[in-house]
């Protein structure tokens, strides 16, 4: 048995969902091989090497991966896919669009976004936007698999990096041309991956009043979300949003601010440890699932908030 | 341009779902059905293109029980020309509705293909991926945004850290995303011609498509839950019990 | 504010089993309406009322309709956008002859989509209302000219419709009415201030098509001198565009208890010499066509007694699944408490719940007769189905819109203080069900018309069939193998003998005092009501108990039919017999005291 996990990277930096990968890959067991695709991320590889538990690391580095399009990278993985049980990925917006086709090209089912691994052939994962779990078995000869992050710990260093092999680019598929990126520049952590997250809602009634919550949120070292409905509002951009279209976050310490709870954004932050929540409509049923919860006026509470941190 | 869209018979996003008490899977008798919001959203996108003049035919396709007919006719009244039921009892999973759509494109020839990017009852998000990979087309996932022009699509993508946009030569297979657009009521005259539109129903044997599923759900479960903490009175108080109590910030 | 889920599967029960909607399809004209066409035409209309409608009704209620600087009543937010979706969807249409551009479909469904329009936003759904029973009117009496221009826009809602009749002194005595129509040429100039217009202008369409009660100036005086004129907001030019201003002019909106959105207008027309008017019909016959429209419209508002109380009912619920307060007798679960456990709650909730249900049997029931009176193929049919129709018209109205304010109030009252607040929508609901026992007949109204046309005329015949069958129900159910439908039976059974006694004494009651049959209206008519609902119950719940034993799987829903009926048999259908000794017995002391001794404190 043996694993190929698909490393998470961005900006020269290998992301840290890809540790929660390798602690799902260790639980499966066997060989596991984590292979970096992109152009210049000999970092990124150095950086998984050191991985506790990784036992070789593949690089493609080409200019051809310079942006993760789906069809080379899937014509890629299923080049080497060959001699592997266990093809894995963090359940990110590449993986998701790559590993069903890798899949698909391999004949073989896949399995989404898995929250836990009882055995080889056998997962835990979410139906119904959470509101259900599924214990399924394959009975594929290669397991294609996404790995929700925040159901797994991070894996740390190990003791001795492991060793790094180039592989080959492979032949572009031509199907596709990546034409241009607008990503949101932030200094401030990753939504996924922070400690904390600061989350706004409708209640916040406009974009610019987002400050408030960045302000607490640089304060805290933390992220900043937002609901759907702050996100089709326009107050904030698209990947700000947390819930089961948006991201799946379960930080230490989840603070929602003007958000009421819509079933579909619980599905996205109801795993965090701690849960905050301040609204001023008492009945909101977000408080439903808050440890602390606050019924006072935002534009009142974060000011406040902001003073006492 | 003809286009091809495929649409899935979900539990109805408003229905608070159940799990069955032998846990083999959730409660759907007596539960309202509709389509798949993210199909729905692709559907709204092929009439749109349609409307625009880049498309001259919608074909729209389901892979389900005779029920879906129904989901069918939803999708004829909003827009779409004609639709085929590959009509099975089996539970559908991604690749078997990929292979049956891979045999339907076969049989259409269409120049698109837009599906939703996932189904909100198995939550897969594979299928159009899928589908491009058997068909050996381009792909267009999460899309946000499509624009046709000289014979290929711009496609602009949500992703992680936030908006891709593609040059998809056609043909191609989209996956709609929530934002794409905003879905149209059927009108009443148009809900009443669907009737009068041509639904044709194939089993998967005559596609040569097996849809025996490969991945057996063992067991379905309700997740843990969590209950409501408390209130606390000020902000002050919430601090000190973030700082002391639950030991989340220095 | 609760969102409002329309109830698809309770209203697909009462139209299959109470009001048979496969035989109303059935009925010549009908071919479209088959069982799977309903469905997805109740899924879409329900998508409607629950996305585009329901949250404009808050809205609505809190901005209300103003009249701006030209003397046009704009209406809220958002409410233009809604009423294209009704327009662009052909939502408007779909009872009218497809002739016409309608879409030919039963009244009966269409009286399913107007309960969802009507609980998402009542004020709203008044303007569709209206339009609809404008366009009957015209399609019965109007020439071919006036159709020709004016019904294809009025079916499509294009253009709106409204009911001119109230004037300041002519209220519901109409023999009292001035405003004044003088032949012109081809046309009338019709002069006169009208009051009360409901949609009397808006800016939801281009143009507003008055339906106007007017005198011809050799008119007889009283009922017989009243003639019904077309008069349009804007003039209509021979291509069908829209031509000159009509002096119809908006001189305020008035401020109202409840349904802010809905644009309540005094009209004033003629102001500079005379508003351009067509005549409809034969002259001096208004009075007559306009009730036909108002028929339409008491069965309508009756429906609103429903809708109101569906959504009260919903949010009532809801509230009470949620809020957690105080710890409920006998309680034995854990936390939390919420209200929907404590006894008084519930019983508030059943009340509501029954006699929704009853309300809703009563008004498919007569809205698939109406279709039958129109559309039956064999005219024995189609009179029995009329007469059915003219008799549960006035107690639906009646009962319907009394029950929907006293169910508003209920969800009020389960929400405690909170409902007392405006924010959680619970005060909205009962502001707004006030209206509906007073506008189109107010409940004295209706219960004369039930006592002189319905009962007296007919000497009780069509009375005592009804109690016939309905008797016949509870002896069938008496002697049946359900615990609860046997209660209910038997209570049926005995609120019949007691109803038949009050219709019995009502024929000879006026003979001595013609004042008493008056004084006992209402209390007759609130009797009726509580038996044909319980009737209607009693039915429903034979259904489900027969569907059950057939091994229908869905039995949480089935199985909660006899018990609603037997709670209906046990705490509404007891006041039959009370309601019987007020009538019979106590209709004389109505009148006891005289003038000096009302006034002596």
């Amino acid at each position: 048995m043996s694993v190929l996990l698909l490393a998470e990277h961005e900006q020269g930096q290998l992301k840290a969902a890809t540790r929660n990968a390798v602690t799902a890959a260790k639980a499966i067991g066997g060989d596991l091989h984590v292979l970096v695709v992109g152009s210049g991320v000999a970092a990124v590889a150095d950086a998984a090497s050191k991985i506790d538990g990784v036992a070789k690391v593949l690089v493609a580095d080409s200019a051809l991966y310079a942006h993760p399009l789906a069809e080379p990278l899937s014509a890629l993985i299923v080049s080497l896919a060959g001699g592997y049980s266990h093809i894995l990925a963090p359940a990110t917006s590449t993986a998701k669009n790559a590993l069903p086709r890798v899949a698909a090209l391999l004949d073989v089912a896949m399995l989404s976004e898995i929250t836990g691994v009882v055995s080889p052939h056998r997962f835990v994962r979410p139906i119904y936007a959470g509101n259900a779990l599924a214990t399924v078995e394959s009975a594929d000869s290669v397991q294609v698999v996404t790995v929700r992050p925040t159901a797994f710990d991070a894996a740390g260093d190990g003791a001795a990096a492991a060793p790094v092999e180039a592989v080959a680019a492979v032949a572009d598929p031509a199907l596709s041309r990546f034409v241009s990126a607008d990503l949101s520049k932030s200094e401030r952590p990753e939504l996924t991956a922070a400690r904390i997250v600061v989350a706004g809602g409708r209640g916040m009634q406009s974009g610019e009043n987002f400050h408030l919550l960045e302000a607490i949120a640089d304060t805290l070292g933390a992220a900043v979300g937002a609901s759907r409905a702050a996100v089709d509002a326009g107050f904030v951009p698209n990947d700000y949003q947390v819930g089961q279209t948006g991201k799946i976050v379960a930080p230490d310490l989840y603070i929602a601010v003007g958000i009421s709870g819509a079933i579909q954004h619980l599905a996205g932050m109801k795993d965090s440890k701690i849960i905050v929540a301040i609204n001023k409509d008492e009945e909101a049923p977000i408080f439903q699932v808050a440890d602390y919860g606050l019924v006072a006026d935002l534009f009142k509470a974060l000011p406040e908030l902001s003073a006492e941190l | 341009m003809k286009i091809l869209c495929a649409v899935k018979r979900v539990v109805d996003y408003n229905v608070k779902i159940r799990v069955k008490t032998d846990q083999t899977g959730v409660e759907t008798a007596n539960v309202k059905f509709s389509m798949n919001p993210f199909d729905e959203i692709a559907v709204e996108e092929a009439v749109r293109l349609k409307e625009s003049g880049a498309a001259t035919e919608i074909v729209v396709v389901a892979v389900g029980p005779t029920a879906a007919q129904e989901t069918l006719r939803t999708a004829l009244a909003m827009g779409a020309d004609r639709a085929i039921l590959v009509q099975t009892d089996l539970e559908t999973q991604p690749l078997g509705v990929a292979k049956a759509l891979k045999a339907i494109v076969a049989k259409e020839a269409p120049g698109l293909v837009i599906v939703g990017k996932q189904a909100i009852d198995d939550d897969c998000n594979q299928t159009g991926q899928m589908l491009a990979a058997l068909l050996g087309w381009g792909q267009g996932a999460f899309a946000s945004k499509i624009a046709a022009a000289n014979g290929e699509l711009t496609v602009t993508r949500e992703v992680d850290g936030g908006m891709e946009t593609i040059a998809l030569p056609l043909p191609a297979v989209v996956t709609a995303d929530l934002r794409l657009n905003e879905p149209r009521y059927a009108t009443l005259p148009n809900i009443m011609k669907a009737k009068k539109k041509p639904l044709e129903i194939v089993a998967p044997d005559a596609l040569g498509v097996d849809l025996t599923p490969r991945l057996t759900v063992l067991k379905v479960e309700e997740p843990p839950t969590r209950s409501a903490g408390v209130k606390v009175p000020d902000v002050a108080t919430l601090v000190a019990k973030l700082k002391n109590e639950a030991k989340v910030i220095p | 504010m609760t969102a409002y889920v329309p109830p698809l599967k309770e209203i697909r029960f009462v139209l299959d089993h109470l009001a048979g909607m496969a035989d109303v399809a059935a009925l010549p004209g009908f071919e479209d309406a088959s069982a799977d066409m309903v469905d997805s035409i109740l899924g879409e209309a329900a998508k409607i009322a629950e996305n585009t409608l329901a949250p404009l009704n808050e809205i609505g209620d809190r901005q209300g309709a103003k009249l701006d600087a030209a003397g046009v009543a704009r209406t809220a937010d958002g409410w233009g956008a809604a009423w294209q979706t009704l327009v662009e969807g052909g939502w408007n249409s779909l009872p009218f002859d497809p002739e016409q551009g309608g879409m030919g479909l039963p009244n009966l469904l269409n009286t399913a989509v107007q309960e969802m329009w009507q609980s998402a936003n009542m004020a709203f759904a008044l303007c569709p209302m209206l339009t609809q029973g404008a366009v009957n009117a015209m399609q019965l009496y109007a020439d071919d000219a006036l159709k020709a221009i004016y019904l294809p826009k009025m079916i499509s809602g294009e253009w709106t419709g409204t009911m001119n009749i109230t004037e300041p002194q002519a209220g519901s005595d109409l023999a009292a009415t001035r405003s004044r129509a003088v032949p012109n040429g081809d046309h009338y100039l019709v002069s006169g201030q009208k009051i009360f217009i409901t949609y009397g202008d808006h800016d939801l369409t281009e143009n507003i098509v008055h339906l106007v009660l007017a005198r011809l100036p050799d008119a007889p005086a009283g009922v017989k001198g009243i003639s019904l004129f077309v008069v349009p907001k804007f003039l209509v030019n021979a291509d069908g565009s829209i031509g000159a201003r009509n002096q119809v002019n908006c001189v305020s909106l008035e401020h109202k208890l409840g349904i802010h959105g809905s644009p309540t207008a005094v009209l004033s027309f003629g102001d500079e010499g005379g508003a351009v008017g067509w005549l409809v019909g034969q002259p001096n016959r208004g009075l007559e066509y306009m009730f036909t429209m108002m028929n339409h419209a008491r069965l309508n508002v009756a429906m609103q007694g429903l809708a109101i109380a569906e959504r009260a009912y919903q949010q009532a619920l809801s509230y009470a699944r949620d809020r957690v307060q105080g710890k409920p007798l006998g309680w034995t679960g854990n936390a939390p408490f919420a209200i929907v456990h404590h006894p008084d709650v519930r019983r508030l909730l059943m009340g509501m719940k029954a006699r929704i249900e009853a309300m809703r049997g009563i008004l498919y029931t007569a809205a698939a007769a109406v279709d039958v009176a129109h559309n039956h193929a064999d005219e024995a049919e189609r009179k029995r189905a009329g007469l059915l129709v003219d008799l549960l018209t006035p107690i639906a109205k009646g009962w319907c819109t009394e029950t929907g304010q006293l169910l508003a109030s209920d969800g009020v009252q389960v929400h405690g203080g909170m409902g007392f607040i405006e924010e959680t929508g619970a005060a909205q609901h009962y502001r707004d069900a006030r209206i509906t026992t007073i506008y189109e007949g107010t409940t004295a109204i209706q219960a004369n018309d039930l006592v002189n046309r319905k009962i007296l005329r007919d000497g009780g015949a069509g009375a005592r069939a009804l109690l016939a069958d309905i008797a016949a129900l509870g002896r069938e159910l008496a002697d049946g193998a359900d615990d609860s439908l046997r209660v209910t039976g038997l209570a049926l059974l005995d609120s019949t003998v007691h109803a038949g006694d009050a219709v019995e004494w009502l024929l000879t009651a006026g003979a001595d005092d013609v004042r008493v049959p008056a004084a006992a209206s209402v209390t007759l008519l609130e009797l009726l009501g509580l038996v044909v609902g319980g009737w209607q119950l009693a039915r429903a719940g034979r259904v489900a108990v027969a569907k059950l034993a057939e091994g229908d799987p869905d039995t949480a829903f089935l199985s909660a039919k006899p018990l609603t009926a037997r709670f209906f048999a046990d705490h509404f259908l007891p006041r039959v017999a009370a309601l019987r000794t007020t009538v019979v017995a106590g209709s004389g002391s109505v009148m006891a005291l005289s003038d000096e001794q009302l006034f002596a404190a």
